[in-house]
């Protein structure tokens, strides 16, 4: 078994598809058309082309359940997944100046440092950083 | 404040206080980072510390979840990618990372990576 795809969901895919590729960077992968307007889509990052996919789901639009625990997750400041990067400094830089509102600043914790935005999608996204 | 920036608080209250501790790990961290293409053994980590060895052991594991090897090892491996990636020779690649033997890095090679290193490069460079 192999972890090929991990699912972030969504209210827009169209917007999320926006923010995650011209604001955070990823690549578009894989884009089907399904039923109903919704797509069978997936990212990659540009550093690990065939790494792990990111599926922005529309899954809160269409299982009540799912928009509940979002909801929950966003309200307490839960991030729904945590993406590494080199420098969390120089992304939360770069970020806030694209207009990413950040809820917890660059913070150390430990042996890592992180900070956690705002997807505009629905999820708290956490960036990190190993020191 | 979030639920969640009150749970991180709590967690490095509890866990993450001795910053001495976390200071001299990080330190040793860099150093492997630094150095992963030498001899490094436990003995020569904790002289530089100044920490036992089997503390810093403890330590290290505490704090990143690995061993210093586990963690020189997936720093030499992560290396070796890049250079066959970059055309290196398996061989060159081999002690350029700082593995002594072509047998325990092929070995190493295919139990993280899932390929040996031949395949790896064959596979990365008909990409091109």
């Amino acid at each position: 078994m192999k972890v090929t795809v991990i699912s972030i969901p969504v209210r827009d895919q169209e917007k999320a598809l926006k923010f995650y590729t011209e604001i955070l960077g990823f690549l578009k992968k894989k884009d089907t058309p399904l039923e109903g307007g919704n797509r069978w889509l997936t990212l990659v990052s540009k550093e690990a082309q065939d790494g792990p996919e990111l599926l922005l789901e529309p899954a809160p639009l269409h299982f009540e359940p799912s928009k509940v625990f979002q909801d929950a997750l966003m309200e307490a400041g839960i991030p729904w997944t945590q993406f590494d990067v080199e420098n969390v400094d120089s992304e939360y830089d770069r970020l806030t100046k694209l207009g990413v509102e950040f809820s917890v600043k660059p913070t150390k914790m430990g042996t890592v440092k992180f900070a956690v935005f705002n997807d505009t999608c629905g999820n708290n996204i956490q960036i990190i950083e190993s020191i | 404040m979030t639920f969640y920036e009150k749970e991180v608080r709590r967690i490095k209250e509890a866990i993450y206080k001795n910053q001495d501790q976390i200071n001299a790990v990080i330190a040793v961290k860099n150093y492997i980072n630094c150095n992963y293409d030498k001899k490094l053994n436990l003995d020569l980590l904790s002289k530089i510390q100044f920490i036992s060895k089997y503390h810093l052991l403890r330590l290290f594991k505490k704090y990143y979840g690995l061993t210093p090897r586990q963690y020189l090892i997936d720093r030499r491996i992560e290396e070796s990618k890049r250079l066959l990636k970059a055309g290196t020779s398996v061989t060159v690649t081999c002690f350029g990372v700082g593995f002594e033997s072509l047998g325990s890095f092929s070995a190493l090679f295919k139990t993280k990576t899932g390929k040996s290193p031949f395949q790896f490069q064959k596979e990365q460079l008909s990409r091109r």
